[in-house]
């Protein structure tokens, strides 16, 4: 395909993007502005005790930064609603018009939009409106707990668990024989996965490889000799949230390599268990490390060897 | 074992040193808490202790703290935590801030590694890079080797507010990494390790800027890699230019980043967002294999046309937009174009001679993507919701014209993607989703290696890179039945379909369903439960000297969990149980061309891991408590990787013949109990 067909084709899917109206009026159903005088949390915490307390612990109760909720309205700022009327009228559920992130009755995208007032300007939530969380009408209450200062979430010990409430089949990956530290809280979620973001696969940074060379940037290169799925995507053999395979391999060699090799001798040989000790390349290509018994430098080789299989990675 | 205990004492009295030290400081409206104790392991745990320092049998002390303070009226705010003080999965983090205005904070985090197999060697290293092999010893007659790495990273980060919506932040860090790794001799299926002692750093500085309606960050982030080893020599015994091999390592590298994001608000339902960014990597250390002075085997010396630098230089850009927009209360669109261009600039040169006629060639690979995608959720009455999608996605892939080809080639590539769903939510008893992705992937013509000498490279489709329809359907249910019962059904499916050329994967599918539930007996008592079934298949048809083979991987898992958490009295009690079982099989189509007669049919493996987790927590004061933990951990394994099979029974496995003789150990069955006991005192 030629490079002025695909500016095309993408030109035209610019334009269909441009084309989408915007208006004003699509606002939170339902929400009211804060009161000019409004009561403040020591009112709150007459028949609301704890969560007044422990809003207090948090950033969010924060009475010298400028831009909390402390000091943008109190907990009107979230819970926006007439509070001068919920408190004359002796409180109870929804009088005054007040709103708990908690009901199930208002939807996501309304909720965060409360959130989004003051945390879309973090530079790691500017694409929040555009992410695959967003999409499919993730609240940010579905993950957060607002009224703690240890929001489960934001320690990467207990983090995977909150993923986990969606995300089943990591939930079994992260158990399986070869993983990253993630059970042990040395690697969380969030390492790998900005999921504010709108990045392919809700990485932290734009492709799936930068993140991988984070902690493993040996494998970057560039190498005399480059692997070309090394350098296309790490995701082509490795599943980064565990398998059954050794190096998080999706599939064990020689299957996995027989997917891109189809050659005479040993690389397509049948996969098989030697029942002896044995130097044949054709008996080792399934035990121990399969075809990286060799083939050591998988990732790429900067052997300058005088071999015409230089290219093969064995030095 | 006393080398551990030595150090992990002594860190327990430099942890318990600071907190003396900030004890005074924290006693007065601190928050947070401070633990310490101790328990033992009665069993070595090679699998399920990999990574958590534990892995050998007996007693580890240990000290948690998190502490926080806040000064209400200034506004500062500091914490310390420090996690796992007595293991080797240490980490400290101190910081200090007012929110808001500046701050700052630097931590250090270790993370090791113990391989799960004990080795019996006569490896050794020989001065700083020459690994010397004892041949043909008898196997179990070495000494025994368990490979271990170790990350410390030390990290350091601070912010600061400069007014008008401008902050800027700033973070460095360096990990060094220690240790080896299993690898191999290369040219020969033999044993040898990959030291890996090499030092990583980032460091990055950023200015965000947060208005009414445009909120943005620009910045620069550099990276760099240096490898204490560029090559390592492996020997026999008697050093001799034919068993003189050299393995490469990565060599140093770097690249520096400069980067810009934001977003503007057009209109309060409106808002556009960017992304723009430029990278260079470089590489260009002296090729390690040129250095004078090394032995090769016969005919194998590098040539002395060959270059001793790379000059390697990748640029990759970057340049994104989008929209997101609600302009009905019942409508969101979202739109987003995308270019990523990655050009390995690296210049190509021969670096394989016949005489004078380069041979091989550096093979550096550049892709150049496309890629524009809209969605668009529409809501109808009762919390309904219809969902919709469509991404398309061009690559130009450019592929070395000189040099040899092991497998084919394509410049292009093309995917489309459409996705389609439902939603019910806002319900207060049942809630749920049903998602539908297709996708359809194709790209030009195959450039093929075309060797005379190997007919078939010219047959298979790469993995990555052949025709393929994907089908994908996701649903679930949320039921709550009541508040205090809750269920949550999962189930996926996918199936991929490749086509092109003849050999390759045909066909993979996958498939996940899982069902939870919770029930919250009373203020005190609450239990749940999940069980998942998890199945992925493929089906490969790949060459078989002159005729072909039939492969159908097949992996099942099932799993399942449980917890209890609970209150007599004062006393919590709690318990966790979870188990995981999965089984693969290896059906091989062997109607083709038979097996050889020194193998034996590859077999299934099943591995088998249970974790039973208990503890039990009594306040003995009004700010402080005891804590029993309890862990029964079980791994079981029929894995072969490091076996063969002789007709009188399984054997280790055992590298060489006549040459090396290491004999790799892995523990099948392993369990362990821990019991400990831990003292938490609670800043209240």
């Amino acid at each position: 395909m030629s490079f002025h067909l695909q500016a095309g084709r993408n030109a035209a899917i610019l334009l269909v993007a441009a084309g989408i109206l915007w208006s004003g009026g699509a606002g939170l159903p339902g929400a009211q502005q804060a009161q000019a005088q409004v009561p403040g949390p020591e009112v709150c915490a007459g028949c609301h005790e704890t969560q007044v307390k422990s809003f207090l612990g948090t950033k969010h109760g924060n009475k010298v930064d400028a831009r909390t909720p402390m000091n943008q309205g109190g907990c009107n700022t979230c819970h926006k609603g007439d509070l001068a009327k919920h408190v004359s009228e002796g409180g109870g559920k929804g009088v005054g018009g007040m709103i708990s992130l908690a009901s199930k009755t208002i939807s996501q995208q309304d909720k965060n939009q409360l959130c989004l007032g003051c945390h879309q300007k973090d530079p790691t939530r500017l694409n929040w409106l555009s992410s695959a969380h967003a999409n499919q009408d993730t609240g940010c209450t579905s993950c957060h707990q607002i009224h703690t200062a240890h929001d489960k979430v934001r320690d990467k010990l207990t983090q995977p668990n909150v993923c986990f409430t969606c995300h089943k089949e990591q939930r079994v990956q992260i158990n399986k024989p070869s993983r990253h530290p993630i059970l042990e809280g040395k690697v969380s979620c969030s390492d790998c996965h900005n999921v504010h973001g709108n990045n392919p696969k809700q990485m932290v940074k734009t492709t799936v490889n930068e993140v991988c060379y984070t902690c493993h940037m040996e494998k970057r290169g560039p190498f005399v000799h480059n692997h070309q799925p090394v350098t296309e995507d790490c995701g082509i053999c490795h599943q980064a949230h565990g398998t059954t395979i050794a190096n998080l391999l999706k599939s064990r060699p020689p299957f996995l390599c027989q997917d891109c090799h189809a050659t005479s001798g040993h690389p397509s040989q049948n996969a098989g268990l030697p029942n002896q000790r044995t130097t044949s390349t054709s008996n080792l290509g399934t035990i121990a490390r399969g075809c990286l018994n060799c083939h050591i430098n998988i990732h790429g080789s900067n052997s300058t060897e005088n071999k015409a299989t230089a290219g093969r990675f064995r030095r | 074992m006393r080398y551990r205990t030595n150090e992990t004492l002594r860190l327990t009295a430099l942890a318990a040193a600071l907190v003396s030290v900030y004890g005074p400081a924290v006693a007065e409206d601190a928050q947070g808490s401070v633990s310490v104790g101790g328990g033992a392991w009665t069993n070595d745990r090679h699998q399920p202790g990999m990574y958590d320092g534990m892995r050998d049998k007996g007693f580890y002390p240990n000290l948690d703290a998190d502490i926080q303070k806040r000064d209400d009226d200034s506004g500062l705010s500091w914490g310390l935590k420090i996690r796992n003080l007595g293991l080797q999965t240490r980490e400290i983090k101190g910081e200090v801030e007012r929110q808001g205005d500046i701050g700052a904070s630097i931590e250090y985090n270790r993370i090791p590694k113990d391989n799960p197999f004990t080795i019996d060697t006569r490896l050794f290293r020989d001065g700083t890079r020459e690994l010397v092999i004892t041949p043909s010893i008898a196997p179990g007659t070495g000494e025994d080797l368990e490979l271990k790495t170790v990350r410390d990273r030390y990290t350091a980060k601070a912010f600061k507010t400069l007014g008008a919506g401008f902050t800027a932040n700033f973070a460095f860090s360096t990990e060094n990494k220690d240790g080896n790794r299993q690898w191999g001799r290369g040219g020969a299926p033999e044993f040898a390790i990959e030291p890996i002692n090499s030092t990583t750093r980032q460091w990055e500085a950023i200015l965000n800027y947060a208005g009414e309606r445009l909120q943005g960050s620009a910045g620069y982030l550099g990276t760099s890699y240096q490898n204490s080893n560029g090559l390592v020599t492996t020997n026999l015994t008697t050093p001799s230019a034919a068993q003189s091999f050299n393995l490469t390592l990565p060599l140093d590298n770097k690249s520096h980043q400069f980067f810009v994001d934001g977003g503007y608000n057009f209109t309060p339902t409106t808002r556009g967002t960017f992304k723009a960014s430029y990278a260079r990597a470089t590489q260009n250390e002296f090729l390690p294999t040129a250095r004078p002075g090394l032995t090769f085997p016969s005919g194998n010396a590098p040539s002395p046309l060959s270059p001793t630098h790379l000059n390697g230089k990748v640029d990759t850009t970057l340049v994104e937009a989008g929209l997101n927009s609600r302009p009905i209360t019942d409508l969101t669109v979202n739109a987003n174009v995308r270019y990523r261009n990655l050009d390995d600039k690296t210049p190509i040169k021969g670096y394989v001679y016949s005489g004078s006629t380069p041979t091989v060639f550096n093979t550096p690979w550049s892709y150049k993507t496309w890629t524009g995608k809209a969605d668009a959720t529409y809501r109808l009455k009762d919390g309904f919701s219809l969902l919709g999608g469509a991404e398309y996605s061009s690559q130009d892939r450019w592929v070395p014209d000189k040099g040899v080809k092991y497998v084919p080639f394509r410049s292009d590539l093309d995917e489309w993607t459409v996705r389609a769903g439902a939603r019910k939510s806002m319900s207060e008893t049942v809630n749920g989703s049903l998602t539908y992705l297709h996708s359809k992937r194709d790209g030009g013509h195959y450039k093929t290696p075309n060797d005379p000498t190997e007919p078939a490279e010219n047959l298979i489709n790469p993995l990555n890179i052949s025709d393929r329809k994907r089908n994908k359907l996701r649903g679930t249910v949320d039921w709550s039945p009541t508040d205090k019962l809750s269920f949550q059904f999962i189930a996926e499916g996918a199936k991929d379909k490749y086509s092109g050329l003849p050999y390759g994967l045909e066909k993979g599918t996958g498939h996940v369903f899982t069902l939870d539930g919770s029930y919250q007996l009373n203020q005190d008592w609450s239990f749940n439960a999940w069980v998942s079934f998890d199945q992925t298949k493929a089906d490969e048809h790949t060459q078989n000297g002159a005729g072909f083979k039939d492969n159908n991987l097949k992996e099942t898992g099932t799993s399942f969990g449980a917890g209890l958490r609970g209150a007599v009295d004062k006393l919590k009690l709690g318990a966790d149980l979870e188990r995981f079982r999965s089984v693969n099989k290896y059906d091989q189509d062997l109607t083709g061309t038979a097996l050889s007669s020194a193998l034996v049919p590859v077999q299934d493996i099943t591995n088998k891991f249970l974790r039973l987790k208990a503890f039990a927590q009594y306040p003995i004061q009004k700010n402080a408590d005891l804590r029993f933990n309890f862990i029964y951990d079980k791994w079981r394994t029929d894995d072969w990787s490091w076996m063969y099979f002789p007709a009188g029974g399984t054997q280790s496995f055992t590298y060489g013949t006549g040459t090396d003789g290491t004999t790799v150990f892995a523990d099948q069955k392993q369990h362990s109990v821990f019991g400990g006991v831990r003292y938490i005192y609670r800043f209240e």
